[in-house]
């Protein structure tokens, strides 16, 4: 009989390592404090340091000597246990600069960092000392391709394991490996992401605006996450700027295989993949709904309302949540075409999240070939992407997949509406964190709003619930909670 | 006059049209011997109506006597076209029935007015406009239960009880098509309403003849019918109350004859109502090998029952003690209202106890899951069923087992057999196609001015077979204020309900028509 033993000391190595690489990464928001004297840096050096401390405990003392060996099923509890931890230790900045007043709305900040998602409780962000809000741009962008992917590109030993762990935590094998190898794969993923990012800093910097802005929008923009550094949102940006943001948007919605074909001249392959054809075709779609409806109701057409419209609908396709007027000026059409957006999601791969075009693709493929089978029972009709056959076992487990997105959001809604939200509201945000787009977009057209600031603890945990449910994709998190996953197995 | 082949296998053929509208004839039939039925209370409480109740009965038999005379009848052949056929024919009879129900609000509701009417017919104006009587006619027939009437108590009597009928036949004509017509057909292969307690689960086949479940149901829904009248009556109902109630709520459909549901009623008779809609929510080849007493027969083949009694239970519970702690109700009546209400929403019945826009918006949510998950498959019920849910949640747990056991043999099993994947794939299409055309319902009516709130409730009340929405159209109230199109749309979402959806959407494909 085989009792499975859970690799602990392999966890405490693996947390210990991201911790450390958390604590690096402070650098950026210690030195931004530093230079502008917001006093936030002793905050920031003392959370830094924990948490440089808490990981060098991990990595050195719990976990020496640990074998590189992953299973399977461990390969969900890991992840959960990472994405729990890290974001956890990550609102130690939010609650040592006394930015926040209590552990729920530092750690929701955070959770809503990490998981790219981007709903905030801080309001009077002009207030609050420059470094933090690097730290919750720079939160985005490490949460923005996955922790795991930085452990995997350095520890060439976890082989097979690494594989399990890149499944389990970024879209299964919906996503395309750029390179055979996975720790060479995921290092081309990163200089896809830091590319990426770099160029949209250096665009935004040069376009004029300040340091802190530029960096901030480029990491939250290209990590789909959404934090902005003004309470009136992107409003004080020119139209370069703006146009630029779209963009990279629009980039950081795509998959990033194909972004990365796209990069290196194949352009052929970016031609031929049906996702990316797909998620053009919606964009251009929703894009010129929008503008018919905003025509309509402002009664004139110009440049402003066909750059407004593909702003926002690369903002919410994207699942990136930026959104520059409020939304009680936005016509009915413009509502409805968000609200199908939110839950359609970016593709596959990319770092947005929703259900992603790619799943809804290969079902309505399924069903067109269902309605077909109707009158035709024999008929052999297979569903094919991209030119391969998707097995039916694989479409079974999409639609367990939607059906559990579905179920999360109505729980989510329940809560919420416990806490006092009305039933559209409390679907619409439940659905936005559900899809880490974090602004509830079409709230304010429903009636009573309901702000992430008002919201009762209770809700708010079950938001970040949600926001981590969303960017593990459902299953590594319902997994653990199965008892066939901790039962004795032979 | 000798057709080529290819011609005879299309639709565009005239005589595979008449083939699939013929079996209109005997529903039609039956429609207009029951809206003559509806003169006995227009000549009791002689509201006026008598001669216009029996033109719309008498016009409706004459056009089924005529259809049965003058179409060919269904020849014996199999195949895809055969196929197309028959899911024509469920969609136009129930189109059919519709349209013939409404008659009897059109005739009523024709008023005689001056010439100078620009809008009038024949001098003659209809005071009920089309869309609300194809409105309450398709919620009748669909045995959902919403209305446009806002004060139903000034109806006539002969309206009221037609309304009340109508749910009755819609309610034992969803049994008898999903129970015997629909397999008969061959047209749902993976028919899982059969599935418990019936002779039909052992060999995967039909081995019970339509005819004999034919006369199953009815034997089954007319006696229960006219039991829950009696004990209704004994207890201290009026007759005609009985009747009507007793009508509305065994086919789960829930039109009322006074403005306020069934809130006027004593405790006792609240409790015996909610016993009818709960048998309403059961399987009714369950409930025939029950009452014959053929218990091994049903032996432990019980989950989809058990999920049912047991999702019940807890909602009831959940009711309960939200409105009982929260909402501050005294004890009995938390109590009564919260079990009530709860099996009139999980059976998708639309009987309203209290002013339910007043309760806590969680139990308002939790109506709107409950409806949709509705009763057990091959009951009067709307929503996805309650079997379906149970699938489809342990296909869930499987898919996630599987993930750690890639190499095991783990069927999702339903009553310890095995289902295949083909009723799983089955399941999750009506799923995924019911919850789009849900949204989509919900924006279409939000585009059409309706708020988000109303829309949201009219379209889970619609297309569940519920009845009731949240808002203006929920509780005590009616879709009066909802603009036409939004009735009409609502129309098209209860047909679709209670077709569940497949059926009808596969005729707006354009292979459907095509010759293939």
């Amino acid at each position: 009989m085989f009792r499975p033993t859970f690799n602990f000391r392999l966890a405490f190595r693996l947390l210990g390592m991201l911790l450390i690489i958390m604590a690096l990464a402070m650098v950026f928001p210690v030195g931004v404090s530093l230079y502008f004297g917001d006093g936030s840096q002793f905050g920031l050096i003392a959370s830094a340091l924990v948490i440089l401390m808490v990981g060098l405990f991990l990595r050195n003392f719990l976990g020496v000597g640990a074998t590189y060996e992953l299973h399977e099923k461990e390969s969900f509890w890991f992840t959960a246990v990472i994405w729990l931890v890290i974001p956890m230790m990550g609102a130690l900045p939010y609650l040592f600069t006394s930015t926040v007043s209590n552990f729920t709305d530092a750690a929701f900040e955070s959770f809503s960092g990490f998981t790219t998602t981007g709903s905030s409780v801080l309001s009077g962000l002009e207030s609050k000392p420059q470094g933090l809000l690097v730290w919750r741009s720079v939160s985005q962008w490490v949460g923005g391709l996955g922790l795991i992917l930085f452990v995997v590109a350095i520890l060439h030993r976890l082989n097979e394991g690494s594989a399990r762990l890149y499944e389990a935590e970024f879209s299964g094998t919906l996503q395309r490996r750029l390179h055979p190898r996975m720790a060479r794969n995921v290092v081309l993923m990163w200089a896809v992401y830091s590319a990426l990012s770099l160029a949209l800093f250096l665009l935004l910097f040069f376009a004029g605006n300040s340091f802190v802005d530029s960096l901030c929008t480029a990491l939250s923009t290209v990590s789909t996450g959404g934090f902005m550094t003004h309470d009136a949102g992107l409003a004080g940006f020119s139209n370069f700027s703006m146009g630029c943001i779209t963009f990279f948007m629009f980039l950081s919605g795509i998959n990033l295989a194909v972004l990365f074909c796209f990069f290196t001249g194949r352009w052929r392959q970016v031609r031929n993949d049906e996702e990316f054809k797909r998620y053009l075709l919606v964009l251009v779609a929703s894009v010129l709904l929008c503008i018919i409806a905003f025509s309509i109701a402002e009664k004139h057409m110009g440049w402003s309302t066909v750059s407004f419209s593909l702003f926002h609908i690369a903002s919410t396709i994207s699942t990136c949540g930026f959104y520059t007027s409020s939304p009680s000026v936005w016509p009915m059409m413009v509502s409805v075409v968000t609200f199908l957006l939110i839950f359609l999601g970016a593709s596959a791969g990319s770092t947005g999240g929703g259900l992603k075009i790619k799943r809804i693709m290969i079902l309505a493929r399924y069903v067109r070939n269902y309605f077909v089978r109707m009158i035709h029972p024999r008929a052999v009709l297979s569903v094919k992407v991209n030119g391969k056959v998707v097995e039916d076992l694989y479409v079974i487990r999409i639609f367990s997949y939607i059906f559990l997105y579905l179920l999360f959001v109505a729980v989510g809604a329940l809560v919420l509406t416990i806490c006092g939200s009305d039933i559209p509201n409390a679907l619409c945000m439940a659905a936005a964190n559900i899809s880490n787009l974090g602004p509830s977009p079409v709230i304010n057209n429903l009636g009573a709003s309901l702000d992430y600031i008002q919201l009762q603890p209770f809700a708010k945990w079950t938001m970040m619930v949600l926001m981590l449910a969303g960017r593990l994709e459902v299953f590594a998190i319902v997994s653990i909670f199965l008892p066939a996953y901790w039962r004795v197995t032979r | 006059m000798k057709k080529g082949r290819g011609n005879k296998s299309s639709l565009r053929n005239g005589n595979n049209l008449g083939m699939a509208i013929r079996p209109l004839g005997i529903p039609l039939v039956g429609e207009g011997i029951a809206m003559m039925a509806c003169i006995i209370p227009a000549l009791y409480f002689a509201d006026g109506t008598v001669w216009r109740i029996l033109a719309a009965g008498l016009f409706t038999v004459a056009v089924g006597i005529t259809m049965l005379v003058t179409l060919p009848r269904r020849s014996a052949t199999t195949g895809s076209n055969d196929r197309r056929i028959s899911y024509l024919t469920v969609t136009i009879v129930w189109l059919a029935l519709t349209i013939f129900g409404a008659l009897p609000f059109l005739l009523v509701g024709i008023e005689k007015t001056g010439a100078s009417e620009t809008l009038s017919f024949f001098n003659f104006r209809f005071s009920i406009p089309f869309s609300n009587a194809i409105f309450e006619s398709m919620s009748g027939l669909t045995s959902t239960g919403a209305t446009v009437f806002a004060d139903v108590e000034s109806l006539p009597a002969s309206l009221l009880l037609w309304r009340s009928t109508t749910e009755w036949l819609g309610g034992f004509g969803i049994i008898l098509l999903v129970l015997a017509v629909v397999p008969s057909l061959g047209l749902n292969k993976y028919s899982l309403y059969t599935a418990e307690a019936s002779s039909a689960d052992n060999t995967g086949k039909t081995s019970t003849s339509m005819r004999t479940m034919v006369q199953q149901t009815l034997t089954i829904y007319v006696s229960l019918t006219l039991f829950f009248i009696i004990l209704l009556v004994a207890t201290g109902m009026t007759l005609w109350e009985a009747v009507n109630l007793t009508f509305s709520n065994i086919s789960t459909g829930g039109f009322s004859i006074y403005g306020d549901s069934i809130a006027r009623f004593t405790p006792l008779h609240q409790y015996i109502l909610t016993i009818v809609m709960f048998i309403g929510g059961v399987n009714f080849a369950l409930l025939y090998s029950f009452f014959t007493l053929r218990w091994r027969r049903i032996g432990r083949k019980l989950d989809q029952f058990g999920f049912f009694f047991l999702l019940t239970l807890l909602s009831s519970l959940f009711v309960v003690i939200a409105l009982y702690g929260h909402g501050g109700l005294p004890f009995e009546e938390a109590l009564r209202c919260g079990i009530v209400q709860t099996v009139s929403v999980i059976t998708t019945t639309g009987s309203v106890v209290a002013d339910t826009n007043q309760w806590w918006t969680p139990i308002t949510l939790l109506f709107l899951l409950l409806c949709l998950c509705g009763g057990m498959a091959g009951s009067t019920t709307g929503g996805v069923k309650v079997m379906r849910v149970l699938i489809l949640l342990r296909t869930v747990r499987n898919t996630l087992t599987n993930r750690l056991h890639p190499h095991a043999y783990n069927p999702v099993r339903l009553n310890g057999r095995p289902v295949s994947n083909e009723i799983i794939t089955n399941v999750m299409v009506i799923f995924i196609v019911y919850v789009i055309t849900m949204l989509l319902g919900v924006l279409l009516l939000m585009l059409c001015g309706v708020d988000a709130t109303e829309s949201l409730g009219a379209v889970f009340g619609c297309i569940t077979s519920y009845g009731p929405g949240l808002g203006a159209c929920g509780g005590f109230g009616s879709y009066a204020a909802f603009p036409a199109v939004a009735k009409w749309i609502c129309s098209v979402l209860m047909l679709l309900g209670r077709l569940e959806c497949l059926t009808i959407l596969i005729l707006f494909l354009p292979g459907f028509w095509r010759n293939r």
